[in-house]
């Protein structure tokens, strides 16, 4: 059963530089392809702290870890350029000198590999992502002067142009309106249905798809609470296992 | 290279020495600027100047000691950066003082022990007195920064756009971080003797200035800017030679002139006054 495992996880520590305690402590996690997780808890719990050891950005100091059948700490960047990764902190200096088109392809980098220039499929990938998201006429419009919820769409289609197995994101709805939040949970329920597994830190459960959905609960750098709910049972359960009432 | 059209062999020399060193120090501007690490070509160029006068003490020569220092201290920003947890900023900052101290100490020391030092040619550079040789080292560097970033443009575009994203992409970012501090510290050494320690940084900065105020894309950034600096450098050095005016401070004066038009005339400071 090891071949549809996206994320394997056992016993993982991540520890920042510097920091006395590890951030992460025993961490173990199964997640298969197309399943959609949606990862909940308080601030500083360790979500980001989770998805960053899933694409290598972090020491992993103990356990082991193996994301699309690569083992993270040893092949990081073949990891990272299967797994798509929408940062949940961006700020773009509003003249910086990029189009949003620009910004999109730099999801193919990666993949492309060195000295290699986008072809075909890398703009036919990059334009799909874009028109996928709906942000087709904001191409050509340099990226830092475009609104919050323009850029985090932006960035979601550049992780989308990468195809990757595993999409990772971190809050992505935290900027966007209402009709795009519910056009981005379409989207992402759309490519579940192809086999791509989910992983979503947020806070917003009035916009989750209408299928099963695996809830994880952090607190305090563990897994505390897991489990596959309904998406209307979804909000009660994270708040009963991060203690609110 | 250019005798054919340039007759007079010092004015030649000195012409191509701006050329060259003006394309290098001008693509790479566009990184150092971008990625918000202007204090580097500072910061470089008293470590080559440090190196310098430490070569000179030591009498074995002053450029391959430049060279050396300046790339000691390209391969120190990095990981010190990392490893002692402060902004590459700070890490500059501390190398500029580290290499300021060092130049100013083996300065100090030869004229105690009487050994004159002029550090004239090192703080101010001098095109005059060039030897081919300094001349085809920085035709090699100009080609080899244009070249690297070439083959590496989109590698160094996404790094100078978001380190992180660049990571996240699975872009190997510390190996082409390196070597551009490295191309960078080549050219700063080599240009020290044409520019100067004190003016390299117009070479290095004003050029990404003055195209930043017309562009809103990394690539035409990269292919204006290198024209507009060897436009600026050739006709301030041909003029200058002209009428027997210091070459590197009249042409500095010449790229500030033109960035200030630049800002005055740039599209980006405009505000539209229309309705509809
Ligand atoms: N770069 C860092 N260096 C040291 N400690 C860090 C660093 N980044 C995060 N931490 C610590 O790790 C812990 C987990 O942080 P993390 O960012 O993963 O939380 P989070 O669950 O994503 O929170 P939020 O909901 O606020 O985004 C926090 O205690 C934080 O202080
Ligand atoms: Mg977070």
């Amino acid at each position: 059963m090891t071949e549809n495992r996206t994320i394997y996880l056992d016993g993982v520590y991540t520890a920042y530089e510097g920091a006395n305690v590890p951030t992460l402590r025993n961490i173990s996690l199964e997640v298969r392809e197309g399943e959609y997780v949606l990862v909940g808890g308080p601030n500083g719990a360790g979500k980001t702290t989770l998805l960053e050891s899933i694409m290598g950005m972090l020491k992993i100091t103990h356990g082991s870890a193996s994301v699309c059948g690569l083992d993270v700490r040893k092949e990081g960047l073949q990891v990272r350029r299967k797994v798509g990764y929408v940062i949940q902190n961006f700020a773009f200096d509003p003249l910086t000198p990029y189009t949003a088109e620009q910004v999109v392809m730099m999801g193919r980098y990666g993949i492309m590999g060195c000295l290699k220039r986008p072809c075909k499929a890398d703009f036919r990938a990059a334009d799909q992502a874009m028109h996928l998201v709906g942000i087709e006429d904001l191409a050509a419009k340099p990226i830092g002067i475009l609104s919050g919820g323009q850029q985090q769409k932006v960035l979601i289609a550049q992780n989308l142009a990468k195809e990757p197995s595993l999409l990772l994101l971190d809050e992505p709805f935290s900027n966007l309106d209402i009709a795009a939040r519910e056009f981005i949970t379409g989207i992402l329920e759309n490519i579940a249905g192809k086999g791509i597994s989910i992983m979503m830190v947020s806070h917003a459960f009035d916009d989750l798809p209408d299928r099963d959905i695996r809830v994880l609960v952090m607190n305090d750098g563990n897994i505390t609470y897991d489990a596959v709910s309904h998406p209307g049972d979804v909000e009660a359960r994270v708040k009963s296992a991060s203690g609110v009432v | 290279m250019l005798e054919c059209i340039i007759p007079n062999n010092i004015v030649c020399h000195a012409v191509e020495a701006m050329l060259f060193a003006s394309i290098a120090c001008s693509v790479l501007g566009v990184i150092i600027t971008q990625i918000k690490i202007s204090s580097i070509g500072f910061t470089m160029a008293h470590a080559a100047f440090a190196g310098a006068a430490l070569g000179l003490f030591l009498n074995i020569g002053s450029t391959s000691m430049a060279i050396l220092c300046s790339i000691v201290v390209a391969m120190l920003i990095g990981p010190l950066s990392q490893k002692a947890k402060m902004s590459v900023d700070t890490t500059l900052g501390v190398l500029f003082g580290i290499s300021m101290a060092l130049a100013i100490f083996f300065i100090a020391y030869m004229q105690y022990l009487g050994r004159g030092f002029n550090a004239n040619v090192l703080l101010f550079g001098d095109v005059i007195s060039l030897y081919r040789e300094e001349v085809y080292s920085l035709a090699i560097i100009s080609l080899v920064a244009v070249v690297f970033v070439a083959l590496f443009y989109k590698e160094i575009t996404t790094i100078i756009f978001d380190r992180k994203i660049a990571v996240s992409s699975g872009i190997n970012v510390t190996p082409i971080y390196y070597a551009t501090l490295f191309i960078i510290a080549l050219t700063v050494a080599l240009s020290l003797n044409i520019i100067g320690g004190l003016l390299l940084y117009v070479w290095l900065v004003t050029p990404a200035a003055i195209v930043y105020q017309f562009c809103y894309n990394v690539r035409d950034m990269f292919m204006l800017a290198p024209v507009v600096a060897a436009l600026i450098s050739v006709s301030g050095a041909l003029y200058s030679l002209e009428v027997s005016l210091p070459v590197g401070p009249f042409t500095a004066v010449l790229f500030s002139i033109v960035f200030a038009l630049a800002v005055i005339i740039s599209p980006k400071r405009k505000i539209s006054r229309s309705k509809i």
